[in-house]
């Protein structure tokens, strides 16, 4: 077997299921991988090793026993240092928070656990999850694994970047306006934001009541069908979550594409992509073609008016959550996060609930027309090549570095407002090598369809199976040392 | 009054929130786009006599099969 932490989730478990390895092997595997690369890519912020190989050997006694076994048993995790976990760390990516150690554990993180999932650390994450590129002062910036001077997108910037550099299987990472699939897009990972209220947020640093949603990030389709399917579902300890049964995500992964329409929109999203993006665009949907989907070129509906509201809901509900920390200690936050908090204030609240209430109201006729003709809406995830940290650093860049900052999260933000779910899996690279991820939504509730797709993608495709080049070389260098 | 320092003043006036830094200032006068998008789309959009609920419309809009 070549490396193990270069195993996806499902091979990782299984390994552990069929005894081909340890779950301390893994868990091993993940650590050397760690300590090879992220000197470079600064994607962990802590790490609990001492814990979490007790909490391996105790899933290797369990599988010595015969014990039933859940379907992450052993698998080592990381996730943005978000989720809180009781008597853990818990530095939502802030200086504000460093100190925090939370007194109870997210439900999420439960779930994992029920299904015998163990977490070794807390990764690197936009602070307070609100920027789409990665930039961190309190702990320093993510780095790309394909190349250390890109951006790695963020905010879940830690869980694209280690998933991507082999440091984890899989990772939560969480996306109010792109923030799970930016990262996925930029890394060449997988990722999937749930319809709204799909996975439970007890237990999450909260950014925005409306938009924020928990989802995995892992390295194929399959991966994150599994992770979902561990973490979705109604939990009573957040009322906001919703009561629909889930699907079993993994059974609908048959490769078998016929009949899916795909909707490519002829105003938004791709008519602007950059020339490269849009090319490993195109060639991504004639796969899907070749595999029996349709492709239908229509605008897409009310996007003026999602692309109005979309810039208030966060923005007002971000800086109601942080309003007393903005007059007390403004000056602990990076200052271009203090900058965008800001804003939020300068909103009326009349904008505020005219956006929240026609929210329910476009995605009826939203549905109405664009899912009468589509099942699947397709677009690039990030619609340019990748920038530079530097060419997107607010805090040190020139007046209107803001505009190519926020242009990153141009094609995600949309379906945040809509509540609707999406996925990021990679779909080519870039001039630059870095990679360019195929983003996919569909109707409420049609994660299902969405990992199918993905998965089918997946099967004719290899982008979700190569290596970072920086990776080869941080672990070539380790070893000639 | 000037946009960018009206916008000031009521932040400071409403929420007791000084302006961080010159970023926090430039952009919360480029929220006058927010205002523009808004008028776009002004009186375009009615509002439900009915009481309704975002997640009532998630519901009615679902995925029915793969």
């Amino acid at each position: 077997m070549s490396d193990l932490a270069d195993l996806t989730l499902v091979e990782a478990a299984d390994a552990i299921r069929d005894r081909a390895a340890t779950a301390s092997d893994l868990l091993e595997a993940c650590l050397a991988r760690l300590d090879a690369v992220n000197p470079a890519i600064n994607a962990v912020i802590w790490t609990e090793r001492e814990q979490a190989r007790e909490a391996a050997a105790a899933a290797d006694r369990a599988v010595a026993s015969g014990a039933p076994l859940g379907r992450l048993h052993g698998v080592p995790l990381a996730h943005k240092d978000m989720y809180y976990q009781a008597g853990r760390p818990c530095t939502c990516g802030s200086a504000i928070r460093r100190d925090f150690v939370p007194d109870h554990t997210a439900t999420v993180i439960e779930r994992l656990a029920a299904q015998g999932a163990t977490c070794f650390g807390g990764l690197n994450m936009a602070e307070f999850a609100q920027n789409p590129t990665g930039h961190n002062r309190a702990f320093g910036d993510c780095h790309n694994p394909w190349s250390l001077p890109r951006i790695t997108g963020g905010s879940s910037s830690g869980s694209g970047a280690a998933v991507a550099a082999g440091i984890t299987y899989g990772s939560l990472g969480s996306d109010t306006g792109g923030s799970i699939r930016l990262p996925a897009s930029a890394c060449g990972v997988t990722g999937i934001k749930g319809t709204q209220t799909r996975v439970s947020r007890y237990g999450v640093m909260p950014l925005s009541f409306s938009a924020d949603n928990v989802g995995p990030l892992a390295r194929t389709a399959r991966d994150c069908a599994r992770l979902l399917g561990a973490i979705a579902g109604h939990d009573p300890r957040d009322p906001t979550s919703s009561e629909e049964p889930v699907a079993d995500y993994e059974a609908t992964l048959d490769g078998d594409l016929r009949g899916q329409r795909i909707l490519v929109p002829t105003n938004v999203l791709v008519p602007n992509a950059d020339a490269p993006v849009l090319a490993a665009f195109e060639a991504a949907l004639a796969v899907l073609a070749a595999r029996g989907a349709t492709i239908i070129r229509r605008p897409l509906p009310l996007m003026d008016a999602v692309s109005a509201y979309v810039a208030v809901l966060s923005r007002v509900e971000s800086a109601t959550i942080h309003a007393r920390w903005m007059r007390e200690r403004a000056a602990d936050y990076a200052p271009h996060l203090a900058a965008r908090i800001y804003t939020g204030y300068a909103i009326p609240g009349v904008y505020y609930v005219e956006a929240l209430s026609q929210r329910g109201p476009i995605l009826k006729a939203f549905a109405a027309e664009v899912f009468a003709q589509a099942d699947v809406i397709a677009s690039p995830t990030i619609p340019t090549c990748l920038p530079t940290l530097a060419d997107t650093d607010i805090d040190h860049g020139p007046p209107g570095t803001e505009h190519r900052f926020m242009a990153v999260s141009a094609n995600t933000r949309p379906f945040n407002y809509l509540g609707l779910p999406a996925i990021s899996q990679p779909c080519g690279f870039d001039p630059n090598g870095l990679p360019i991820g195929l983003q996919l939504a569909g109707r409420p509730f049609a994660e299902a369809r969405l990992l199918r797709i993905a998965d089918a993608y997946q099967r004719d495709t290899d982008w979700h199976r190569r290596t970072p080049t920086a990776i080869q070389e941080s672990i070539r260098a380790k070893e000639m040392a | 009054m000037d946009f960018a320092v009206l916008t000031q003043t009521q932040i400071e006036t409403w929420h007791a929130v000084a302006p961080p830094n010159n970023a926090g200032k430039r952009m919360a006068a480029d929220t006058a786009s927010v205002i523009a998008a808004f008028e776009a789309v002004r009186d375009r959009l009615r509002f439900e006599d009915e009481p309704a609920s975002f997640e009532t419309a998630l519901r009615e809009t679902k995925e029915t099969g793969v």
